[in-house]
């Protein structure tokens, strides 16, 4: 019984705050209603025995990937003021659009629930080992592959976003390490022999 | 009874709505990519409910990687976005048409 008013909490709060994302015109408030529904979808899928991947859900994406959206919509500095027009004469489409979709997908899921055994209880098991143990386990003997190309494709993540964000100005007076360091004495210092002044 | 049912029919709500925001919006592409974020969030929950319903450790697994994959979207796409400030002063989704015609 505590799971279903968890549940229904949760979620409620969870399709609010998604809906406030898409109706919030400053794109600060967006990101925050963006958090809270990270945060809440990690409180449900602790109810759905998933501790390692709710924490990293909280971490990573709260914690890393909000905070980025943030930076850049704090340091890009668009205005709100003239975003009033125009934001309606897409609605009645958008909105025609996303509840066939939600039609569409709740119907598919009502329609062959006894078929495909969707609307029955979970099995539950005896958990003896916790889920992160679990999840380690599976991720470094059957899937070490994947690990390893997600490691890559993180570094590609890396290297992609430093070189379309990186610029070198120009005319600006900075010191250039690499010429100091190769230079020679003979390029800096010249010994001129006098001749005796009698 | 929490079923198999609930979750994904809140899963599907959630994709609903992540797919109005990326139709409704046509100022703001930093929205889009935050729709974008809730159509994975969606994703990730029918990968968890199923997971959890038929006791597969996989479909975990297979979360985590989407989890991997969407934070380098995000960064690279953020990375994106900075650039094409830096080149035409302004986000907006209307203007953004050098390739027409």
């Amino acid at each position: 019984m505590i799971k279903e008013i968890i549940f229904y909490t949760f979620s409620s709060v969870l399709i609010c705050s998604s809906l406030a994302v898409i109706l919030f015109r400053n794109p600060v408030y967006s990101a925050v209603s963006l958090i809270l529904s990270f945060i809440t979808s990690g409180f449900l899928w602790l109810l759905l025995d998933a501790e390692f991947l709710a924490i990293v859900l909280i971490l990573v994406y709260v914690g890393a990937v909000m905070v980025l959206f943030l930076f850049v919509i704090m340091m890009l500095n668009i205005n709100n003021e003239k975003e009033k027009s125009s934001f309606n004469s897409l609605a009645p489409f958008a909105l025609f659009v996303g509840l066939v979709i939600a039609a569409e997908l709740i119907t598919l899921i009502w329609i062959n629930s006894s078929q495909f055994n969707l609307n029955s209880e979970a099995i539950q098991k005896p958990d003896q080992v916790s889920n992160t143990l679990l999840l380690g386990t599976e991720l470094f003997t059957n899937y070490i592959l994947s690990f390893e190309v997600a490691g890559f494709i993180l570094l590609l993540a890396i290297i992609i976003s430093i070189s379309l964000t990186l610029r070198t100005r120009k005319n600006v007076k900075t010191q250039v390490a690499t010429d100091q360091i190769n230079t020679e004495p003979s390029s800096r210092i010249k010994l001129v022999d006098l001749k005796e002044r009698k | 009874m929490l079923t198999l049912q609930s979750y994904l029919s809140l899963a599907a709500i959630i994709f609903a709505i992540g797919i109005i925001g990326i139709v409704i919006n046509r100022k703001n592409i930093i929205i889009v990519m935050m729709c974008t974020e809730l159509l994975l969030i969606s994703v990730n929950f029918n990968f968890i409910a199923f997971s959890y319903f038929n006791q597969d450790i996989a479909g975990q697994i297979f979360v985590f990687f989407i989890l991997t994959v969407a934070a380098a979207e995000a960064a690279i796409g953020l990375a994106i976005l900075v650039a094409l400030y830096r080149n035409k002063k302004s986000i907006d989704v209307q203007e953004l048409k050098t390739l027409r015609n």
